[in-house]
């Protein structure tokens, strides 16, 4: 019974820091992906320092169709409806504006499939019918394909499209668990057929590009009836000091196209940033919350602990008064009897460390979250913001960052530590008994 | 006149419940000799124990002077007192307080446990001592596996542990039926003749008490009659009751059939 409630007393001492080490982890893994994340897009950017986005809705115009890791910027909601497309033609008209290289046209739309999904927010829980997946037609001419990322590059199988495909398609790797195809098979998309000739690796994306098909630019017209439509175009520029004639040039002349240069991105990262860096103080704070909540709580249960030896020690000194007496009586030491009831309440204790392992070993993950406040990574708005976190399998959420485990260090720690609550709490009692007169001792029954 | 291994003057002790003040020993004189076998007799609240108690150290008397093997404990601090316990007296009780959770040969060794002796030495003396007690092929048994006068053989076993200069026995055999309270005796008797072990003993049966040397009466807190008991007889191998020649062994006289 004792050695029971001192094992669970014991449990909690351990599975707490556990707990709080876990937490620790998920936090420095967000840091972690927050950084990574921070300088792909760093990157990304300045090596597209003269690329101007001119997309047809608004909210699609980050980095809509490059497939280099990078998450889409914003948060995508109002799938599918307000898609707007422009005539390619326009394409023409921009390649003649001073100081542009290329035009890169680019046709996005939503499947015709949708999905179902429910989302939980704090407000509740909404159900979100979206577009099973996205359509990305691209202009596969190969002096494009050579110079720009249109294309995904972390390909799992089969081969990426080149100059002259046609009918043939390149998938996301979750896409095609939901066909059911591999590499070579047919599939179909809006009735017509086409051959999967590649598949590419979604789970490093965000997550509209985790669904996507890319195929040739006049087959996606073609399926999805935009024929001589696209919706978005990538204007490249000759040399950064053109950028901005260019874009205010666009801007004035097609007031359907919005427009996003170099230093808008630049401007969009630094609110990501911004965002990014209050999710980490939320957490960051969180944690410090928790550090607190548990420090109270390793308080109480240290204090339990040695409390239990010292009633327990306490209870056994006074059953055993006699017993001490004939020790004193037949020449043990008070130092003596001390020590062995010292060591008494050590054993007990240790006991109780050998329950609390077995116990923790099992109960750790809900006792350190019974007894800890759960972290929200995501402050309010969980959620929301996980497809941004450069991580597909969807974000890191709050129930799943602190898992806490057992590692022998920390069962080395609760060893020492139950020696010493054992010394500790038998002090008293140990004391006591050594003081104890023989000659009371032995009336006593 | 042989030399005194134990000697008390005017000892007292007085035991103070709350304002009122009880004495319990009001002034004891008392010699015991080297290799002497002495009974201490008297009715409950005569102060045996508590007599019995100061002379093994366990309690400090309030008035008086004692002298233990050339040793005045009377002003010993506890400190150094267990000492004299250890290494001087050998306790054995009415209700032979063995440790439960130790076999026999661990209890004797128990009063060896902080002694300069290595372990190999202890076994081997605990081994000893039951033998001479009688207990041989018994040592690992546990004391609710010993019958009640094997548990206090194993007691005296212990109390000779450390080859004490005196043995106090408080009531040896006063939770024994009568066939293992003269085997006691005759143990402790045997004992004192073999060894030289000197023997102190507190009993209320003066059946008992009249097979050791000498009876000191107790009354009151004070000493107040002495009488000669068998045990010198028993020395030169008489029977005290007809004269007729015995055996350290024997239980009863082989000639008038008495109880030894």
């Amino acid at each position: 019974m004792v050695i029971i409630a001192l094992g669970f007393s014991m449990a909690i001492m351990i599975s707490i820091p556990a707990g709080i080490v876990a937490n620790q982890e998920a936090t420095q893994t967000l840091t972690e992906n927050y950084n990574s994340t921070m300088s792909n897009m760093q990157e990304e950017i300045n090596k597209t320092s003269t690329l101007i986005e001119c997309s047809t809705s608004s909210g699609r115009g980050m980095f809509s169709g490059t497939p280099s890791g990078m998450p889409s910027g914003m948060p995508n909601f109002g799938f599918g409806q307000g898609e707007v497309f422009i005539n390619e033609t326009v394409g023409d008209e921009i390649r003649s504006i001073d100081g542009v290289k290329d035009v890169v046209p680019f046709l996005v739309k939503s499947s015709e499939e949708t999905t179902s999904e429910t989302m939980s927010t704090p407000r509740g829980n909404f159900t979100i019918s979206r577009p099973l997946y996205t359509i990305t037609g691209v202009c596969l001419n190969s002096s494009f394909v050579d110079n720009y990322s249109m294309l995904p590059t972390n390909m799992t199988g089969g081969r990426n499209l080149r100059e002259g495909d046609s009918s043939v398609l390149l998938m996301s790797l979750n896409l095609t668990h939901y066909f059911g195809v591999v590499v070579g098979d047919k599939v179909k998309i809006n009735g017509e057929s086409f051959t999967v000739v590649g598949v590419y690796d979604s789970t490093d994306q965000g997550r509209t590009e985790a669904r996507t098909v890319y195929m040739n630019l006049s087959d996606a017209q073609t399926v999805t009836g935009q024929i001589g439509n696209v919706s978005r175009f990538d204007v490249y520029a000759e040399d950064v000091s053109y950028v901005d004639g260019i874009a205010d040039v666009i801007e004035a002349a097609y007031s359907e196209l919005s427009v996003t240069t170099y230093e808008d991105r630049l401007e969009s990262i630094a609110n990501m940033q911004e965002m990014y860096e209050t999710t980490l103080e939320n957490a960051e704070s969180t944690l410090a919350q928790t550090q607190s909540v548990a420090t109270q709580e390793i308080i109480v249960a240290i204090a339990a602990t040695s409390l239990i030896v010292l009633f327990v020690m306490l209870y056994t000194v006074r059953e055993r008064t006699k017993e001490i007496g004939t020790l004193k009586a037949i020449g043990l030491s008070s130092w003596n009897v001390m020590s062995q009831f010292m060591l008494e309440g050590i054993l007990i204790s240790l006991m109780g460390a050998v329950v609390g392992i077995a116990i923790g070993s099992i109960g750790a993950p809900i006792l350190s979250s019974l007894l800890l406040p759960q972290i929200n990574l995501f402050g309010g708005s969980s959620g929301r913001f996980q497809p941004t976190f450069g991580s597909a399998n969807p974000g890191i959420t709050g129930s799943q960052a602190a898992s806490a485990t057992l590692d022998p260090q920390l069962m080395l720690l609760a060893f020492g530590a139950a020696m010493l609550l054992g010394a500790l709490g038998s002090l008293y009692p140990a004391w006591r008994a050594a003081r104890i007169r023989p000659a009371e001792a032995m009336r006593y029954e | 006149m042989s030399e005194f291994i134990l000697k008390t003057e005017k000892l007292t002790k007085v035991y103070a419940m709350g304002k009122r003040k009880i004495p319990a020993l009001s002034g004891v004189d008392l010699q015991v000799n080297k290799g002497e076998f002495v009974a201490i007799m008297g009715p409950s609240g005569s102060g045996k124990t508590t007599l019995l108690n100061v002379l093994g150290c366990l309690d400090t008397p309030t008035g008086g002077m004692m002298i233990l093997n050339g040793i005045d404990v009377t002003k010993l601090p506890e400190k150094k007192l267990y000492r004299i316990r250890r290494d001087e007296i050998g306790f054995i009780f009415q209700t032979f307080n063995l440790l439960p959770y130790l076999n026999a040969v661990e209890n004797v060794e128990l009063p060896m446990e902080c002694t300069k002796k290595s372990k190999g030495e202890r076994r081997k003396r605990a081994r000893e001592l039951l033998e001479k007690v009688g207990l041989s092929g018994r040592e690992e048994h546990r004391p609710q596996r010993l019958s009640a006068g094997e548990q206090q053989r194993v007691a005296i076993a212990r109390a000779l542990a450390n080859d004490p200069a005196i043995v106090l026995a408080d009531e040896p055999t006063g939770n024994l039926d009568t066939e293992n309270k003269y085997e006691i005796v005759r143990l402790l008797g045997r004992l004192n003749i073999d060894q030289g072990t000197t023997i102190v003993m507190v009993t209320h049966d003066s059946q008992i008490a009249s097979h050791t040397e000498r009876i000191l009466f107790l009354n009151d807190g004070k000493i107040t009659k002495e009488k000669q008991g068998f045990h010198l007889v028993k020395k030169k191998l008489m029977c005290p009751y007809c004269g007729g020649k015995i055996q350290l062994s024997d239980a009863r006289c082989p000639s008038c059939r008495k109880r030894l």
